[in-house]
């Protein structure tokens, strides 16, 4: 038994993101209202950002304990500290990108960051949770405030639809997921990870029922990491909700998918499956499927969208070598990807905010209206295509280096092969942004100061893992190796 | 030996420059001057590398080496021997000469100039590089800035030519990404370091595979048939002086890499595909003069020729024998230089007559009898005429040939007689005759656009009628090259 005492302080950090949500709320609340006045409350994002700084600084300082809280429910150790301060970092940055566009489409912005927040203690819960039924309460944690974040442009048809879709495609994962594990607790006896590793370590084969339970498991994961064949609702989806939730849902809520497989699969799923092949098709179609489809598009949400799928499937990559290196290298993937996704995100949002477009062709002449956002649109992009100086391309070498430790070359070839892919259409964006002649409109776009500060901090990020990756590089090792019990 | 890190020098002071640029002003003067300074450093350094390298000593010379991502056995480690250095020379000088010829450049100069600092600061970086990892990651970093030189600076069909290329490069190098993957865990040493791989014995079927990864990755930028159809393309498209880093000095990032990356490391693998390369090699010869010999675009007869060029390189590899070797090395650097002040040449001209049809040119000789000189001194090298540096590299070439395969030579050196032949006609168009009307406003160059077509004409000169220390430079690597290729 862990003493009261000492739970509030390794809680501590979910504990103060859980109240600075209610803070944020109450604070705003306690300010006058302007009627009809479509405004920035830039005041209580920072309370936002401040509470979710503090609790940053919580989980930095508990780094070094392990354990585990309430008989195993709740597990500290390297592993979900590093997912911790990344999604809180997420959170931070969207927060800092949204307050400007907010007041486009709601005149509710503090719930707007509530909601954020919320998810993301759901995504801090989910990456430390260590038993079979907190993970699903933890899901539903994040999916709630998502539904919600969606649909938030309420004069938005769009945003509506892709917020149903979203409400749809929760009900039908949340099932098969729970369904999934009632069959593992009916087989096993037991919903504990850790239990359900030492039980499956010893069977030499497994049983059907068993199986189909793993198998519905893992369904229920692949939803949240948008690998393929269970992408559908992604486009739509990312499409219709309001730019900034996308670029929270495009990172934090496939980066939380991601924490979740890989605690379940490394340390719960010992059993005689060739998990390799498995999610090497996965990793392979997503590749392939996603960039194919990038190519067609002509919406950039939408080529995001796709581009985010395939990038699910270098992730995948990772993860099919199965192996300790494999591991980290998508821990690393995951940091260079989120820069680079968020940094390309807040360009959309920011050229958005000027133009009141997201087509690509609405891209012509960005470079001399506002050149530092085409030059860090550029570098994102180019990052996600995997080109050196970029963070992306240390992300994917180390992916494929570690695939190839565990003989998965065809997954290599093929990763590569669509690399060359994905570069034709990311090249089509920047061509848009320097080199298209269609320039119509002349005006200078505006810049304001905070979705220039994430932009900046993300596009500083890019280059500088891009070229001293080491530091992150030891940092996810600690965090895998912690995962694979060292 | 010094501890100055020259190789460094060499390979920052661009990126540095680049960056400077990067935040100078928009008009024209700062981005040149600081790139022409870069220039100057970087040729400068360059030549004194060339100049103190020890040729009676073999192996790796000026050599760096600091931990960079020790998690995967990543070194930031420079060195050169008597293949790189040749090629950095060639580099320096083409870089230089290169910034002078851009000096005209009025459309955003700032970023072209800070784009082109980042291509040469790659370039650099590939020559100088002993760790396998450094050498692909400069060589990706110096594909990728030709995107933008050629599809915002370029002409003729440039969207289209600057996005192929851009794919070829780059679906050359996935193979090179799965080689080098692949040989890091055979090799099993945990390190990238070239020389340990070097040392390694690899089995002879891996090593047959990963030569030909290697030898597809870096062979669709030297370029091999069938590879080949970017090229021409996109030197036409490409400015000036991106005509003249591409067609002067990428081509040979690419056979340098075979070289370093396949020959080196798998010799096996060069005796199981060498009668392939040959093969391949004699087509580029033979098959990239038919094709210059019908072309009606300057820069299209020039970038053909390339591929036709490029083709003794592959040759002089493929006959694994002394001449083969140093041939293939002194072709790198003799058509580096002459395909450099080919473009000089035709760039100069088309600023002023706006078109690069040979129809529409003659009288060259009439108006400016400079460039028409230059023009002829470059056309000499490209025939291998005695006394320029072509004259060396290809005669090294076929004397490899003959000691092989004396029916191979017979049928390569058809290639000869048609580059004579589509240069003799070239040149008898554009420079005899009275001046049409495109080249009235042809003037002789200003000093500043002089500059780079003496340097380049002087070193085509200078290299074909003193040739023994550029040999003896080459041969000072090829020659332990050779032990490691015939075994003894």
């Amino acid at each position: 038994m862990t003493a009261p005492a000492d739970i509030v302080r390794l809680l501590a950090p979910e504990l103060i993101v859980a109240l600075t949500g209610a803070l944020v709320i109450v604070i705003d609340l306690l300010r006058p209202q302007v009627q009809n006045a479509p405004r920035t409350r830039p005041g209580v994002a920072y309370v936002g950002i401040a509470g979710l700084g503090v609790a940053g600084g919580f989980v930095v300082s508990l780094a070094g304990e392990r354990g585990d809280l309430f008989e195993g429910l709740v597990l500290l150790d390297p592993f979900s500290t590093f997912f911790k301060l990344l999604f809180i970092a997420i959170a931070m940055i969207v927060l800092l990108v949204a307050v400007d566009p907010l007041p486009r489409f709601t005149r509710w912005p503090a719930e707007f960051h509530a909601l954020i927040i919320w998810c993301t203690l759901g995504h801090m819960l989910l990456a430390a949770a260590g038993e079979l039924f907190t993970i699903f309460l933890a899901l539903q944690l994040t999916s709630l405030p998502l539904i919600a974040l969606i649909g938030y442009a309420k004069r938005d048809a769009r945003s509506g639809e892709a917020s149903l879709k979203y409400l749809l495609l929760v009900l039908v994962s949340t099932a098969v997921l729970l369904y999934g594990m009632t069959l593992i607790y009916g087989s096993l006896g037991t919903s504990t990870i850790s239990e359900i590793g030492e039980r499956l370590a010893g069977q030499s084969t497994i049983q059907p029922v068993l199986a189909l339970g793993l198998v519905l498991l893992l369904t229920g994961f692949a939803f949240k990491i948008t690998a393929v064949p269970f992408h559908y609702w992604v486009p739509d989806v990312y499409q219709g909700a309001p730019t900034p939730v996308t670029a929270f849902l495009s990172v934090a809520s496939k980066f939380a998918g991601f924490a979740l497989a890989l605690r379940i699969i490394v340390t719960g799923l010992r059993v005689p499956l060739d998990w390799s092949l498995i999610f090497g098709v996965m990793a392979v179609l997503s590749m392939t499927l996603g960039n194919l489809a990038a190519i067609r598009q002509t919406e950039m949400k939408r080529m995001l969208a796709y581009s985010g799928i395939a990038q699910a499937g270098y992730l995948l990559v990772g993860l099919a070598a199965l192996s300790e290196r494999g591991v980290a290298s998508l821990l690393f993937y995951v940091v260079a990807y989120g820069l680079s996704n968020l940094a390309a995100f807040t360009s959309v949002i920011v050229i958005e905010q000027a133009t009141g477009s997201t087509r690509i062709e609405d891209y012509a002449g960005v470079s001399s209206r506002a050149p530092l956002i085409a030059l860090c649109l550029t570098i994102s992009l180019l990052s996600l295509a995997g080109l050196p100086l970029m963070a992306g391309f240390m992300a994917k070498f180390d992916v494929f280096l570690a695939a190839a430790e565990t003989g998965l070359a065809w997954v290599i070839a093929i990763g590569v092969v669509n690399s060359v892919i994905s570069l034709y259409y990311y090249l089509r964006v920047v061509w848009q942004l320097y080199v298209s002649p269609s320039c119509r409109d002349e005006a200078r776009i505006p810049v304001q100061v905070r979705p220039g500060v994430a932009l900046a901090v993300c596009t500083v990020g890019v280059i500088v893992i891009g070229v001293l990756p080491e530091p992150v590089m030891r940092l996810t090792e600690h965090a895998a190796s912690a995962l694979f019990g060292g | 030996m010094t501890t100055m890190p020259v190789l460094s020098i060499i390979v920052l002071t661009p990126a540095l420059a680049g960056v400077l640029i990067a935040l100078a002003g928009r008009g024209p003067h700062v981005p040149r001057a600081i790139a022409a300074a870069a220039g100057t450093i970087c040729l400068c350094a360059c030549a004194w590398v060339y100049a103190t390298y020890d040729r009676a000593a073999a192996g790796l010379q000026f050599i760096e080496s600091v931990e960079w991502i020790p998690s995967l056995g990543i070194s930031y480690a420079l060195g050169v021997d008597g293949i790189s250095v040749p090629m950095l020379l060639l580099m320096g000088i083409v870089m230089f000469t290169g910034v002078l010829a851009s000096w005209d450049i009025t459309e955003r100069p700032r970023e072209f100039f800070a784009l082109l600092m980042l291509l040469v600061t790659g370039v650099f970086g590939v020559f100088a590089a002993t760790d396998a990892f450094l050498l692909f990651f400069f060589y990706e970093m110096a594909v990728v800035p030709m995107y933008l030189l050629i599809a915002v600076w370029g002409s003729t069909r440039k969207d289209y030519s600057a996005m192929k290329l851009t794919l070829f490069l780059f679906a050359g190098s996935a193979a090179l990404l799965i080689a080098l993957v692949l040989i890091y865990w055979q090799a099993g040493a945990g390190t990238f370091d070239l020389v340990t791989w070097a040392q390694t014995a690899f089995p002879p079927e891996f090593q047959r595979w990963a030569f030909l990864l290697t030898f597809v990755g870096f062979g669709a930028l030297v370029p091999i048939f069938p590879l080949h159809t970017w090229s021409p393309d996109g030197h036409v498209a490409a400015p000036t002086a991106v005509s003249m880093m591409h067609a002067g000095v990428l081509l040979k990032l690419g056979a340098y890499g075979i070289i370093r990356l396949g020959v080196a490391v798998f010799p096996d693998g060069l005796s199981n595909w060498a009668s392939l390369i040959a093969v391949i090699g004699a087509i580029n010869v033979v098959y990239g003069a038919f094709c210059a010999m019908n072309q009606a675009d300057l820069k299209y007869v020039i970038g053909y020729s390339s591929v036709s060029h490029m083709g003794y390189v592959l040759l002089g590899i493929a006959m694994m024998n002394r001449f083969g070797f140093e041939g293939a090395v002194f072709q790198m650097f003799a058509h580096g230089i002459m395909t450099a002040l080919f473009f000089t040449l035709i760039g100069y001209v088309y600023e002023s007559t706006h078109t690069r049809q040979i129809a529409d040119i003659s009288g060259l000789m009439r108006r400016t009898p400079l460039v028409a000189a230059a023009f002829i001194i470059a056309s000499a090298a490209s025939m291998g005429l005695p006394s320029t540096s072509g004259f060396v590299a290809e005669l090294l070439v076929y004397l490899g040939i003959l000691t092989r395969s004396p029916l191979l030579a017979a049928i390569v050196f058809t290639g000869v007689v048609v580059t004579a032949a589509y240069l003799l006609r070239m040149l008898g168009s554009i420079l005899l005759g009275e001046a049409s009307p495109a080249v009235a406003d042809l003037e002789d160059p200003r000093p500043v656009r002089l500059a780079p077509m003496l340097i380049l004409a002087a070193t085509i000169m200078v290299v074909g009628i003193a040739p023994a220390t550029m040999y003896e430079t080459i041969r000072s690597a090829t020659g332990p090259l050779l032990i490691l290729v015939t075994g003894g």
